[in-house]
């Protein structure tokens, strides 16, 4: 087997930066990346508001396990692995649904919200005690569960340092999607989930990747661009949409951040950011954060990936992405639209039509992606030592924090003026190889 | 027409007829046919899964698959024939079934229809699939035909392999 600390090339003193694309397509790879990076990574599972009642549960798969989160009977969260206690049937029965008390569809065990077991079938009469006692009959919480600003995060490592620590640099970009409403943020109604025939990895890249939005979204800026002039002011104020950004790439500030811990960060000033759905919120905000933090919420389009499988992307919409391995060549992502509670009709109106433009399997720009990342997949067995030279910007790489990052009031490892460049991956490649034991 | 009695003349017959004229439209890629079937006011809906069993039902509050008007109709072919579009060049060969046409009933001058479908989509690149569910349709009847002034779409596949676009639901 090839060794996947020899699929990343990182020689710095060199100026060198290659992944080889075995990465992609290596299934004994993939197999190491089930242990040694879902099995120990702090994974994304949802959002407070998804579960907001008791017995509200979500079930989820972390890795190769199936999980679920409850909201219990005292508004507190918690995790478990999907499987009775007895003979380890999975518990939840949908998705997503409500059950205040757990019953497992084979033979009638029963769990609280809180994991504990609340009957047993047959009882005392059909166990002794001891028996019950060595079995454990409540249900196995994951190792760690933890929530930051509403999103809440799992980790099947016991010695993962905190999610706090985890998250890391990446913390300011997602508190300038959470901080953006007074009343806090909501996932809205209305959920999609698509199969992708390439590796999971492909979407992290993809997901900060600001080089192909010129090329693979051109269509989506003169899909939508045409569509304005069909209905002239019936799309103007905030159903304006951002297309002209996309098809004039040199004339806004924009710029790509390694964050630390494999977080990437790409962002790029806004054509008319007042059409954003967010623009209402601009006099409050202003009384509550400076000016940098403001300009940062509301002038400024950013993508916020979180490794290893977590995008938060706040552009002309705000979308969750969370994909999830399959086998080395099948990925599942779903998505789903973030929003401020109590948000204005007007605005909500115009964030939900910019989402279903851009962010689900009928839009007019995901589709595109999935193509171009199906197409990197099997473009990727065409070599046996094939590597993706990761060049393209390096030679405007700095260290440390540049003037927008400093408006931020924080410091990246690294940045790099323009959203065409390819160095913010260095930082997930590099998490990647150090997470790999082999 | 103010208070005249309105005498519908539209049969059954005439009604699953005009549904599977659009379908045909939209197999045989005659997509300029396609888009005049549908009234300048129409509204092109289809609803996300709202958990294991539900559909989102307010488009202002909750995410659609896709919500549009005739203009975002109108965008759609021009993305499929701008050919700019990595999902959309090749395009699928599209088989549309509609069946179990039904009219629902009379209101306000539309008709409301509900119908079954299954669409075979085929591309070499990604082989074919085979995707179903339901619509239901708002139609008027106007002096040059029946005209599309809602169609909703319920599309029963959730983990979505390829694209959805106009052609494949």
């Amino acid at each position: 087997m090839v060794s996947a600390k020899e699929l990343v090339d990182d020689r710095p003193e060199e100026n060198v930066f290659r992944v080889n694309r075995a990465a992609f397509t290596d299934a004994e790879i993939f197999e190491c990346e089930m242990t040694d990076i879902y099995d120990h990574c702090w994974l994304y599972l949802g959002h407070e508001s998804q579960i907001a009642a008791h017995g509200d549960y979500l079930a989820t798969r972390m890795g190769r396990h199936p999980v679920f989160i409850i909201r219990g009977s005292d508004g507190e969260i918690g995790c478990f692995y999907d499987a009775c206690s007895h003979r380890g049937s999975k518990l939840t029965g949908r998705t997503s649904g409500n059950a205040k008390t757990l019953v497992c569809r084979y033979h009638g065990w029963c769990f609280n919200a809180a994991g504990a077991c609340t009957l047993v079938r047959g009882g005392e009469e059909a166990y002794r005690a001891e028996d019950l006692d060595r079995m454990g009959t409540d249900l196995r919480p994951i190792e760690q569960f933890s929530a930051y600003k509403g999103f809440l995060f799992g980790c099947l490592d016991t010695d993962a340092p905190p999610l706090d620590e985890f998250l890391g640099g990446a913390r300011p970009f997602i508190d300038l999607m959470a901080d953006q409403a007074p009343d806090g943020m909501e996932v809205l109604r209305g959920e999609s989930r698509y199969i992708m025939e390439a590796n999971w990895k492909l979407q992290t890249e993809n997901s900060t990747d600001g080089y192909h939005v010129a090329t693979v979204h051109r269509n989506f800026a003169t899909t939508v661009g045409y569509r304005e002039t069909l209905a002239p002011g019936g799309d103007d104020g905030m159903a304006k949409t951002e297309a002209s950004r996309i098809l004039s790439l040199e004339k806004i500030n924009s710029g790509g951040y390694d964050v630390g811990n494999g977080h990437m960060i790409n962002w790029a000033d806004r054509g008319n950011p007042e059409a954003g759905p967010s623009w209402p919120q601009r006099a409050d905000l202003q009384q509550k954060y400076d000016d940098g933090r403001v300009k940062w919420m509301l002038e400024r389009g950013r993508t916020v990936t979180v490794f290893p499988n977590l995008l938060l992307n706040d552009v002309a919409s705000s979308c969750i992405r969370i994909w999830r391995p399959v086998s080395v060549g099948v990925t599942e992502i779903e998505t789903w639209c973030i929003a401020p509670k109590g948000e204005d009709a007007e605005a909500r109106r115009a964030r939900i039509r910019k989402y279903e433009d851009f962010f689900f399997p009928a839009s007019l720009a995901v589709p595109d992606d999935v193509r171009a990342m199906e197409g990197a997949q099997t473009g990727s067995e065409a070599l046996d030592d094939g590597w993706n030279d990761l060049a393209l910007g390096h030679k405007t790489l700095v260290d440390g924090a540049d003037e927008a990052a400093a408006e931020l009031g924080v410091t990246p490892l690294n940045s790099n003026p323009g959203r065409e460049v390819e160095t913010p991956f260095f930082a997930f490649w590099r998490e990647w190889a150090a997470r790999l034991s082999s | 027409m103010g208070g005249a009695v309105i005498v519908m003349t539209t049969s059954a017959a005439d009604i699953a007829d005009f549904l599977y004229r659009e379908a045909w439209c939209l197999d045989n890629k005659h997509w300029e046919d396609w888009l005049a079937l549908y009234a300048d006011d129409t509204v092109y809906w289809a609803p996300a899964m709202d958990g294991d069993e539900d559909w989102t039902d307010d488009p202002d509050n909750d995410v659609s698959l896709m919500y549009m008007d005739k203009a975002g109709l109108e965008a759609r072919i021009f993305r499929i024939e701008g050919r700019d579009s990595y999902a959309t060049d090749p395009l699928p060969h599209t088989a549309h079934l509609v069946s179990n046409v039904m009219m629902q009933g009379e209101a306000d001058g539309l008709i409301w229809v509900s119908a079954t479908w299954m669409v075979h989509s085929y591309m070499r690149v990604r082989g074919g699939s085979v995707r179903g569910g339901l619509y239901h349709y708002a139609l008027r009847d106007t002096a040059d035909g029946l005209r599309i002034v809602q169609k909703k779409i319920f599309i029963h596949d959730d983990r979505i392999v390829g694209p959805i676009d106009v052609y494949n639901v």
